[in-house]
């Protein structure tokens, strides 16, 4: 409990203390500790089927962890704690497709009044770059574009943390570059704690601030990374830093490490 | 030999027309050359000319008024309770539960064998009419609009809920919207059937309304057939007009549905 208390008193603005989730008898996650400091970018990545969403959906409080607390803000989460927003992997299932673009921007902000919104929809379609595409509805626009309307609506209840699940898995990777700088961009305007889960490394390293590497099922932190890389960052210069390689070869052996047995050592 | 290539309006226009236009041709043949004796058969021309007589009767227009009212009101409360019970029974459990065996007994009752029972209840008029076509009618609403409510994408009512919707908030601000598609549908199917159990329910329990009543008192005066089927036929231009009338609200108000995940 003293561990919790003195990770309250710094930057913290989401703390993971010991979180667990079993399903039946089948454990997914086993006691996960973690921090995720306030203004920052985090980047949860780990292999595939380590619990990442899982773990994301306990964080949003849309599922209960089996064992452990989250504290967001200095409270413990119970529900979806006020200030959260959250992007999912499958935008085009996330979006309302009864509702034009400004509608779904809209849809969190029920509860201002409607010049108070406009403003809000406004700027936070501008802040995607997708100002004059309002009237269109979302199965009209591509993957990429869908992904935005999706960001913009999390922006657009002003959110304190954002969390994205494998926000781009489903775009091409030209579309995923643009959305990864959107993101950097948008966070250092706005100076939001963001946190992100992936399974792609060079994605990881590229956006975050610190790394948290899961292991492979039951997960645990296998280690958390500081990535000392200078912002702002471009898909260039920052991925051809001999830092981002030693970086991103870190990662990769403690996944390796982590996940199953090397296929054959080639690489 | 369908090559599958889709055809213009005016190819389906025509097509179609020949295949009303060759139907009638073939009957009015058949009577004409005396293949068919049976007595009562419609002979096609006396039918329209007949139908053409109808048109001019202010009666006969006041009469289809009755029976579009009827009928409007039906589908009114067939929607208001199909849509409300059908959405409640999709998403909550413990409403399906408690509903499930009543709407499996009041499904299979043939309505118009109630229409009596209302009428004693109720009296005269057009309430229990419409309220026997309101219960031919509340089903495919009832049942499309639950369904729909239970194929709402997993997604995002997980959206809804990470803005903090409450149960309720989620279902009716995306379970139903959702599933307004899906209820359109049954109207569309309850909008025929309706009009169908307007008319015989009008026939079996009427007191002269309608067109149902109209043919009931005009074939009690003299046998005319010809002014039964013509009436009948009216009922029938009138069903493909109401259903024209939803194909185009479908497509305007609905038309989003094609960005329903599959």
């Amino acid at each position: 409990m003293t561990e919790t208390l003195e990770i309250v008193n710094t930057k913290a603005e989401l703390v993971l203390d010991g979180v667990s989730k079993s399903y039946g008898a089948n454990l997914a996650v086993r006691s996960i500790s973690a921090e995720v400091p306030a203004g920052k970018v985090s980047v949860i990545v780990g292999p595939s089927g380590c619990g990442k969403s899982t773990l994301l959906r306990i964080i949003s409080g849309l599922d209960t962890p089996t064992e452990g607390s989250v504290t967001f803000e200095g409270s413990p989460v119970t529900g979806v704690p006020e200030g959260l927003a959250m992007v999912f992997q499958d935008y085009s299932r996330s979006l309302f497709p009864w509702m034009r673009v400004a509608k779904n921007v809209a849809f969190p902000l029920r509860h201002l009044k409607p010049a108070e919104r406009a403003e809000r929809v406004q700027e936070a379609i501008d802040a995607v770059g997708l100002a004059g595409k309002e009237h269109l509805y979302p199965w009209e626009m591509s993957g990429g574009m869908q992904q935005r309307v999706a960001i913009a609506r999390a922006l657009a209840s002003h959110p304190k943390l954002l969390l994205m699940d494998e926000p781009y898995a489903s775009v091409d990777a030209q579309t995923r570059a643009d959305l990864e700088d959107l993101l950097l961009a948008i966070q250092a305007r706005l100076g939001i704690t963001v946190l992100v889960v992936t399974h792609d490394i060079d994605e990881s390293v590229y956006l975050a601030d610190h790394v948290i590497v899961l292991s492979a099922p039951p997960s645990v932190v296998a280690e958390t990374i500081e990535v000392d890389l200078p912002r702002p960052r471009d898909h260039v210069t920052t991925k051809t830093d001999p830092r981002f390689v030693e970086i991103r070869g870190h990662v990769t052996r403690l996944l390796r490490g982590a996940g199953r047995p090397a296929d054959d050592g080639t690489h | 030999m369908d090559t599958g290539e889709p055809l213009g309006t005016w190819q389906q226009v025509g097509y179609g027309a020949l295949g009303v236009v060759g139907t009638g041709a073939l009957a009015e043949l058949l009577v004409r050359k005396d293949i068919i004796t049976t007595p009562g058969f419609p002979v096609p021309s006396d039918v329209i000319s007949k139908l053409g007589t109808l048109l001019g009767d202010s009666i006969f227009w006041t009469e289809i008024g009755f029976t579009f009212r009827e009928w409007l009101l039906a589908l009114v409360m067939a929607t208001v309770v199909g849509v409300v019970l059908g959405g409640l029974m999709g998403a909550f459990t413990k409403v399906f539960i408690a509903f499930e065996l009543p709407v499996e007994v009041f499904r299979v009752l043939p309505s118009v064998a109630l229409g009596p029972i209302l009428m004693l209840v109720i009296g005269t008029g057009m309430l229990p009419l419409s309220l026997t076509v309101a219960l031919a009618c509340v089903w495919p609403i009832l049942l499309n609009t639950m369904y729909g409510v239970r194929a709402t994408d997993p997604t995002a009512v997980q959206s809804g809920r990470s803005f903090g919707l409450s149960n309720l908030g989620i279902f009716f601000r995306i379970k139903l919207p959702s599933a307004m598609p899906f209820a359109f549908t049954g109207l569309r199917v309850a909008a025929s059937i309706g009009l169908i159990v307007a008319v015989s329910s009008e026939l079996l329990i009427g007191n002269g309304r309608g067109i149902g009543g109209f043919i009931l008192v005009r074939t009690s005066q003299a046998s005319d057939l010809d002014l039964v089927y013509a009436a009948t036929l009216m009922a029938g231009l009138m069903g493909i007009a109401i259903s024209m009338l939803l194909t185009v609200v479908d497509a305007k108000v609905f038309g989003w549905k094609k960005g329903l995940a599959q």
